[in-house]
């Protein structure tokens, strides 16, 4: 099929805003027709060809460039969807939400612009990968780390505005950044925080600036075109220690993270550590045809083999001391001794893994933010290659993680699929991310997937439970969630949408937030 | 304020270093995009998965001469299952050319 255009925009506007782009950016640098395969959504859940498909693609090379972009798209009403490096796979890669957009695609805006040791900071470029900078990083002998998520080919800049976790210390992305350079729907280039002020050089080193605090309104959301962002990076540590403690039983979790929460809340573990469950581990070095040939979820049997074969449990808890050997040592005996009163807890360092692959030995390097791939083993554990992320928010409780692994895991398996469960810890609170693979190209299980995880949404909202984040396909269904008093903070976000980009041409939908000429109908 | 912006864009550009060459090798292409699901070792996804599904003898891509460029192309630009598309402002048309000529070769 030919792509599709926005509504509202003529073929000859397109056609006539397509070839101001060519001037402003090359025309190497527009793709359009059979160029767009690339821009699909890797992982569609939907059986609709028609939806998330965009017309074309720009790809400047600067903020002056995007600019110019952003001026044009204004003036023929044609929206764009900024993606960073499009990477942001199992969200929708680069695909938009709104059919027709055009994908402002910003990944020859690579430049690493400063890297500063003296205070622990980058400032990028939207294209930078987790794999550019580390390695910029290395060829430099500098000593500090990145945190890394699990795939490293993303943005840095992306992965942060999409709210992304990773592993170290550093491990909520969007608390540590600091600074932005973004550019408006009018063409307007504003400077956040202490960049806003001429001569200064705090811009990386204070979040706030004098008056409001705007940076949050520049993440999973329309409001604007992120062209630099600062990220603080962690001073290498004068020692590292990964570990490993294994659980046997499903209903551990919820003794375990009463344990974790005020370990945590102390910083007594000093990372953003994750508990995973037995699937999502193991699916990391194995495939399930290696165990079991049967349809739907692996039955009890299956998991004890692979828990024997790969020393892991039912969950396993990854986590790492960061420091000198007494500091590291102290906080050990203290974690030890909190964990050994789970029944069956099994403790590990590296040293103790001689099995290979093996996921300690993996997760060691990812906890010290080492970029990489090999995460996306997971994918090929039933053969289909397609994965999404259902991942609600509770407080760090056992009662919540138990209510929570028991809702979805409950679910996903009446659905046919296995459960595959992590509990990424934060200071106050667990996300709850359930990764579900699907063979993306069966569309009965595409459909089916699609039920389940419009249920899941609902009944997690009636219990309280809202998703941090979301593919494409569910933004709509999940801002409908967030309805506290008669949708007043979405109206808010309406709002700014209008006052910021009153002809809706940035990222239409992202987040549930549509400008006002679209907005009739969709929620909220 | 625009002005100051400029100039401040103009110092910062002087220090700036891009992530990526623009030619590249098709060998270097292969690194920069490739090798961390293709290359080798046992944690690798491509290379696990082909062996599982192709055999050992067909896991690793750069020991590889039956891919025929074309089907590179394609599948680069389409992806493959697990494997996602790479768009053509990060790996050039004339990268993947390269690439496909290593791989075929």
């Amino acid at each position: 099929m030919a792509e599709p255009l926005p509504p509202g925009v003529t073929a000859e506007a397109m056609a006539g805003t397509l070839e101001t782009f060519r001037r402003i950016v090359g025309k190497d640098w527009v793709f359009t027709g059979e160029q767009m395969v690339s821009y699909r959504d890797p992982y569609p859940v939907t059986n609709d060809d028609t939806r998330y498909r965009a017309h074309a693609a720009v790809a400047p090379a600067s903020t002056e460039e995007v600019q110019e972009i952003v001026k044009a798209a204004n003036a023929h009403g044609v929206p764009l969807w900024p993606v960073s490096r499009g990477k942001n796979f199992a969200y929708g890669g680069a695909a938009p939400v709104l059919s027709g957009s055009v994908v402002l695609d910003l990944s020859r805006m690579n430049r690493i612009l400063e890297v500063n040791e003296k205070f622990g900071y980058a400032l990028v470029e939207p294209g930078v990968s987790y794999f550019d900078l580390y390695n910029y990083i290395q060829s430099k002998g500098l000593k500090l780390w990145l945190d890394v998520p699990d795939p490293g080919w993303g943005s840095v800049m992306g992965n942060a505005l999409d709210h992304g976790v990773g592993y170290t210390p550093y491990g909520d992305h969007f608390m540590m950044q600091c600074g932005m350079e973004v550019v408006l729907a009018n063409g307007e280039v504003v400077r956040t925080g202490m960049g806003a002020m001429p001569g200064n050089n705090t811009w990386q080193l204070f979040k706030y600036g004098f008056g409001p605090y705007v940076d949050g309104i520049f993440s999973q959301s329309n409001f604007g075109v992120v062209t630099k962002m600062g990220i603080w990076l962690m001073p290498e540590p004068a020692g590292y220690k990964p570990y490993m403690i294994t659980f046997d039983r499903e209903e551990d979790v919820a003794e375990v993270i009463e344990i974790l929460r005020p370990l945590r809340l102390n910083n007594v573990i000093q990372n953003a550590a994750t508990i995973r469950s037995l699937v999502l581990d193991a699916a990391i070095t194995a495939t399930k045809s290696q165990y079991y040939s049967g349809t739907g979820p692996i039955p009890d049997s299956v998991a004890r083999k692979i828990m024997a074969d790969q020393q892991i449990g039912m969950w396993n808890f990854c986590g790492a001391l960061y420091g000198p050997p007494p500091v590291a040592d102290a906080l050990w005996s203290v974690i030890r001794d909190a964990f050994a009163k789970v029944p069956g807890a099994k403790f590990y360092f590296e040293e103790d893994r001689k099995r290979r692959p093996d996921i300690l030995i993996h997760r060691a390097e990812t906890m010290r933010g080492v970029p990489k791939l090999t995460e996306f083993n997971f994918l090929n554990w039933a053969g289909g290659g397609g994965h999404i992320g259902f991942s609600p928010v509770s407080p760090t409780t056992g009662t919540d993680a138990m209510k929570q692994y028991r809702m979805v895991s409950d679910r996903v398996r009446e659905y046919g699929f296995d459960y595959m469960g992590l509990l990424a810890i934060g200071f106050r609170e667990l996300h709850h991310v359930t990764v579900i693979v699907y063979d993306k190209t069966n569309p009965d299980e595409r459909a089916r997937l699609d039920k389940v995880f419009n249920l899941l949404v609902q009944e997690a909202a009636a219990e309280g439970y809202g998703e941090y984040r979301t593919h494409i396909q569910y933004m709509d269904a999940i801002a409908g969630t967030y309805k506290w008093n008669d949708n007043a903070l979405w109206k808010m976000h309406q709002a700014i949408k209008d006052a910021l980009d009153p002809k809706g041409i940035l990222a239409p939908g992202k987040s549930g937030i549509w400008p006002k000429h679209l907005r009739e109908g969709r929620q909220p | 304020m625009k002005l100051a912006a400029v100039v401040a864009s103009a110092a910062l550009a002087a220090a700036a270093v891009p992530a990526a060459a623009a030619d590249l090798t098709g060998k270097e292409v292969f690194d920069r995009h490739c090798v961390h699901c293709h290359g080798a070792g046992d944690e690798m996804t491509g290379t696990q998965q082909l062996a599982r599904t192709r055999g050992k003898d067909k896991a690793l891509l750069a020991e590889r001469d039956d891919l025929p460029a074309e089907y590179i192309r394609m599948i680069v630009r389409q992806g493959l299952k697990a494997m996602p598309a790479f768009v053509p402002s990060d790996l050039t048309d004339a990268q993947l050319q390269a690439l496909a000529e290593y791989l075929a070769d």
